[in-house]
């Protein structure tokens, strides 16, 4: 076997470990290269702008662990915005595996910018139904939610005052990791019930909603880690997203030069082959 | 000496002409300046035009608890103007002062042709205003009572309303805005019907779909090595087509298995649709003539959270090293953990998804790929029923106007922007009400 | 039987059907509340189907313990995992934490759970990378072309690419919105025409082997 063949057909643990190591020095060592803004992040970020005080917003957290590295960036930011902007916040998840970590994000962000559970934000935690879910809380938010994740009565809760079901909500955003997510609160909740969304997916996902964005279906896209720390960079506030971006880059370049050099070989190899074609006839 | 009073007399005459030039610019400038103060001062104090022609009726095809409210732009209205919106509950109005501000908004905004109505139930012509008054947000409209409802335009301190006008908010049957999709839904389930009555007739050709025609080699591949095959369902439940799809094709490998006496392994995500599977392989077998080679917990439930679903089957993989792999229905993440760690166990894969963001993963880790509809198509492949094969040439149909609507809205579109004509504008509007 | 078994369900799929195809054309609230009845029945079957589930899970890792087949303590490690849990469960009420303090739960939850799911999904990187070096070749023009619009995007979805090729973010957004979009809904159109079509024979009955038990 030639060397070209040979480096064909690679261990693949030996590409394993040199994403590993792109991975794992610049998160070590990190170099800060500047991110530009997109539009699809700005539209979320610029909508968010321009709520009034006291407008609800709705943020669904729905995702699991998994998806933690890449949402939970999206989630904190999104948080940390709405409570600056001093919005009413509503939030909840889709996701059974992911309650425990939707209300760990909420709770830690309402203490750190001083808000009180109930007047300020209420996470609603999880019901059983996915897109079922969405379709209850367009008929009636309290029908669905009779008690918060607490199990606190949510009819009377000074943060829900005034808003009966998701026409009432002023903005919302599903951060979603696969079904249901975003395109669900569009067919099930915006379609049917006429409110502004927004969404934040995994990267891998993000080029399956650009439909979406691009008919208006949803006013603006976070997309992966890329997305997030767009987000931290908006609000002023940087975080584990930007911190993210350096190893990024890393590994989506050791990608780009491993795809380069397999070509080389399979370009190599196969001008070999045919030489020994030609000198066999 | 003569010289030097000449020239002061020059300069004393230049001084009085530019004295007289000034003079009369101020005069013309203050007389010209007169009518413009008058001007504006007759304005300023000009009364307000009243709303003109307020309508007020129940929003139609809604399910209740909202009012339209419509009027005629008048002539004065402008961004520094306002238009108001008043409300009180009772058919009558003793003093409409009382009357609740539920919505204030510049006097060039809010007109028909803003709103979203299509064409066909549009209340009016597009210059008029509108204002949707909806329950909820600080208005409560409740279905079946009477309420008073009125439109003041305001400049400064100035303010003049309308007549209140009375309306009762009703839910209703029928949402007329949706019709234009129940006729096109109407007009492809005819076009299906059409082309299944044509497949029964004459025979229709279907193009090669290799991944389909690979079915039979993977399985006498798993045959002869002894090694069982891996059929995914996917990541949905049994009221998503890509899954019923996938149960369908999972019928005609599983004859296949029961035919080649081999084994099948069939892993879910979801109970009803395990369920559903363990009948239509049970059938399989009893058509191959091979009931007694069928095993009950061929199909077997694992979990429904993602990533445990997608370790377990991995490690199936791993263990039971299945000659091939079959991955069917709907995807998220899991879709590439589980194709390569298939293809670093040899087997042959076969994928068929309409999850569009997970298809490169499949096309670069799987040996065929069935893309998109290709998967619905599956059924009719491989069975050759006409009701299936006439189903596809009906989507084809449905395909072939749709691409026609575009192709003409692009014409339609270019040509308005280069000649800067108006009239493209009439038949997109219309495409896009209907679409 | 066999009307229990294929004319009950296919008069059932043909009425639900029809009567939820028309409720979307239906905005009154007695339909929207009709809709909300049924998506609360689904949840209970859902419920129902859950042990059905979990049975099948039971039955074939018992199967492998008592056969004592190859891998069969990964089963036994499956019914500890699954029986501990529940308990610590019921036993925590299903909260995470109770005025701050981590329950048993919520210790399964954050310390195996957590880093379990976060391990798998991030292996996907590693499996990206492997499978982009095996199969990424530009063995034809069109896949070259795929190869280049590939390096585009990746390079400009990243601060270090922008930063080497300025132009690479503009592209790879044009990329997105222009290319990857219209191709994907010219997919999610023939995938939607397939999805009504599919519908259409379920509701009328003419598409019944999801149902089982062959032709009558």
């Amino acid at each position: 076997m030639s060397f070209t063949e040979r480096m064909l057909k690679i261990d693949r643990r030996i590409i394993f470990l040199v994403i590993g190591l792109c991975t794992l020095i610049p998160l070590l060592y990190p170099v800060g290269l500047p991110i530009k803004i997109s539009q699809e992040v700005r539209g979320v970020y610029d909508h968010i702008e321009s709520l009034p005080e006291g407008a609800t917003f709705l943020l669904s957290l729905d995702f699991d662990p998994a998806s933690k590295p890449e949402l939970h960036p999206q989630s904190i930011s999104l948080l940390r915005h709405a409570f600056r902007k001093n919005l009413r916040v509503i939030a909840l998840t889709l996701w059974v595996s992911g309650t425990g970590m939707a209300d760990q994000v909420v709770t830690q962000v309402a203490r750190e910018m001083g808000k009180e559970n109930g007047k300020d934000y209420v996470f609603l935690g999880w019901s059983p139904g996915g897109t079922a879910v969405i379709i209850n809380m367009g008929q009636d938010l309290y029908g669905a939610f009779p008690a918060d994740y607490n199990g606190k009565p949510t009819k009377g809760l000074p943060v829900l005052q005034g808003v009966q079901s998701l026409r009432d909500v002023n903005y919302a955003v599903s951060l979603g990791a696969g079904r249901p997510g975003v395109e669900e609160w569009y067919v099930f909740g915006r379609d049917k019930y006429k409110f502004e969304l927004g969404g934040g997916c995994t990267g891998v996902m993000a080029p399956g909603l650009y439909p979406l964005l691009r008919s208006g279906q949803i006013n603006g896209l976070i997309g992966g880690l890329r997305g997030a720390a767009e987000y931290e960079i908006l609000i002023d506030q940087k975080g584990k997203a930007v911190a993210g971006m350096d190893a990024q880059s890393a590994t989506h370049l050791a990608i780009i030069v491993l795809v380069i050099m397999c070509n080389l070989f399979y370009f190599s190899s196969r001008s070999r082959a045919r030489q020994q074609g030609q000198a066999g006839a | 000496m003569r010289v030097k009073r000449e020239k002061l007399n020059v300069k004393r005459e230049q001084a009085r002409s530019a004295f007289r030039i000034s003079l009369l610019v101020a005069i013309v400038l203050c007389l010209s300046g007169l009518p413009v103060f008058a001007q504006t001062d007759a304005q300023t104090k000009r009364p307000l035009s009243l709303p003109q022609n307020l309508r007020v009726f129940d929003t139609p095809s809604d399910g209740g608890g909202s009012l339209t409210v419509l009027w005629s732009p008048a002539p004065d209205e402008s961004a520094t103007s306002k238009y108001q919106v008043l409300l009180s509950e009772g058919a009558t109005v003793s003093d409409p002062a009382s009357m609740k501000v539920v919505a204030e908004f510049p006097g060039n905004q809010r007109y028909v042709h803003e709103s979203k109505w299509p064409w066909w139930t549009k209340p009016t012509t597009g210059d008029q205003h509108q204002f949707t008054l909806k329950n909820g947000k600080g208005v409560e409209l409740k279905n079946g009572n009477v309420y008073s409802i009125t439109v003041a335009a305001v400049l400064n301190e100035d303010r003049v309303m309308a007549t209140p006008v009375q309306a009762t908010p009703e839910p209703n049957w029928i949402n007329w805005n949706q019709m234009n999709n129940l006729l096109l839904a109407l007009l492809f389930g005819g076009i299906v019907f059409y082309a299944i009555s044509t497949a029964r007739k004459r025979e229709i050709f279907l193009r090669r779909i290799p991944g389909l025609d690979a079915v039979d080699e993977a399985i006498g591949r798993a045959t002869e090595l002894g090694k069982p095959i891996l059929y995914m369902t996917g990541a949905h439940d049994m009221s998503d087509p890509s899954t019923i799809a996938a149960a369908v094709i999972l019928g005609r490998v599983a004859k296949r298995t029961a035919a080649y006496e081999t084994d099948l392994l069939v892993p879910h995500r979801e109970p009803i649709t395990m369920a559903v599977c363990q009948e239509i392989t049970k059938q399989a077998y009893l058509e191959a003539g091979k009931p007694d080679l069928y095993k009950e917990d061929s199909n077997f439930f694992i979990t429904s959270d993602q990533f445990s679903y997608t370790a377990a089957v991995d490690g199936i993989m791993l263990r039971k090293k299945p000659a091939a792999n079959f991955y069917m229905g709907h995807y998220f993440a899991e879709a590439l953990l589980l194709t390569e760690t298939g293809a670093s166990t040899g087997a042959i894969q076969i994928a068929g998804t309409d999850a569009d963001h997970q298809l490169p993963f499949f096309v670069t880790t799987c040996d065929y790929t069935l893309i998109g509809e290709e998967l619905y198509a599956a059924s009719a492949y491989l069975s050759r029923e006409p009701v299936q094969v006439g189903t596809l040439r009906g989507q084809d149909i449905g395909k072939a106007l749709i691409l026609g609507v575009i192709g003409v809205g692009t014409v339609l579109a270019t040509f308005g922007v280069m000649f800067d004509s108006q009239w493209p504008k009439l038949f997109l509007d219309c495409f896009r009400d209907v679409k | 039987m066999i009307f229990l078994r294929r004319q009950v369900p296919l008069l059932i799929t043909l009425i639900t059907g029809l009567v939820f195809a028309g409720q979307y054309y239906v905005p009154h609230p007695a339909s929207e509340q009709m809709l909300t009845s049924v998506t609360k029945w689904l949840q209970i079957i859902g419920g129902f189907a859950l042990v059905l589930g979990v049975s099948s899970l039971f039955h074939v890792h018992a199967v492998k313990i008592r056969r004592k087949e190859a891998g069969w303590g990964y089963s036994f490690v499956l019914y500890v995992g699954m029986l501990g849990t529940i308990a610590v469960g019921l036993w925590a009420n299903g909260k995470e934490a109770v005025d701050g303090a981590m329950t048993a739960f919520g210790w399964v939850y954050n310390f195996m759970m957590v880093p379990l799911q976060s391990t798998m999904f991030a292996i996907l990187a590693f499996f990206i990378a492997s499978a982009a070096y095996r199969s990424f070749r530009a063995r034809s023009r069109e896949a070259a072309v795929l190869l280049i619009a590939a390096v585009i995007v990746m390079m400009g979805r990243v601060p270090l690419g922008e930063y080497l090729i300025p132009l690479s973010g503009d592209l790879s957004q044009w990329i997105l919105n222009v290319l990857n979009a219209s191709v994907r809904r010219a997919i999610l159109i023939g995938v939607s025409l397939g999805t009504v079509a599919l519908s259409i024979k379920i509701i009328f009955g003419m598409e019944r082997s999801y149902l089982g038990g062959g032709k009558e």
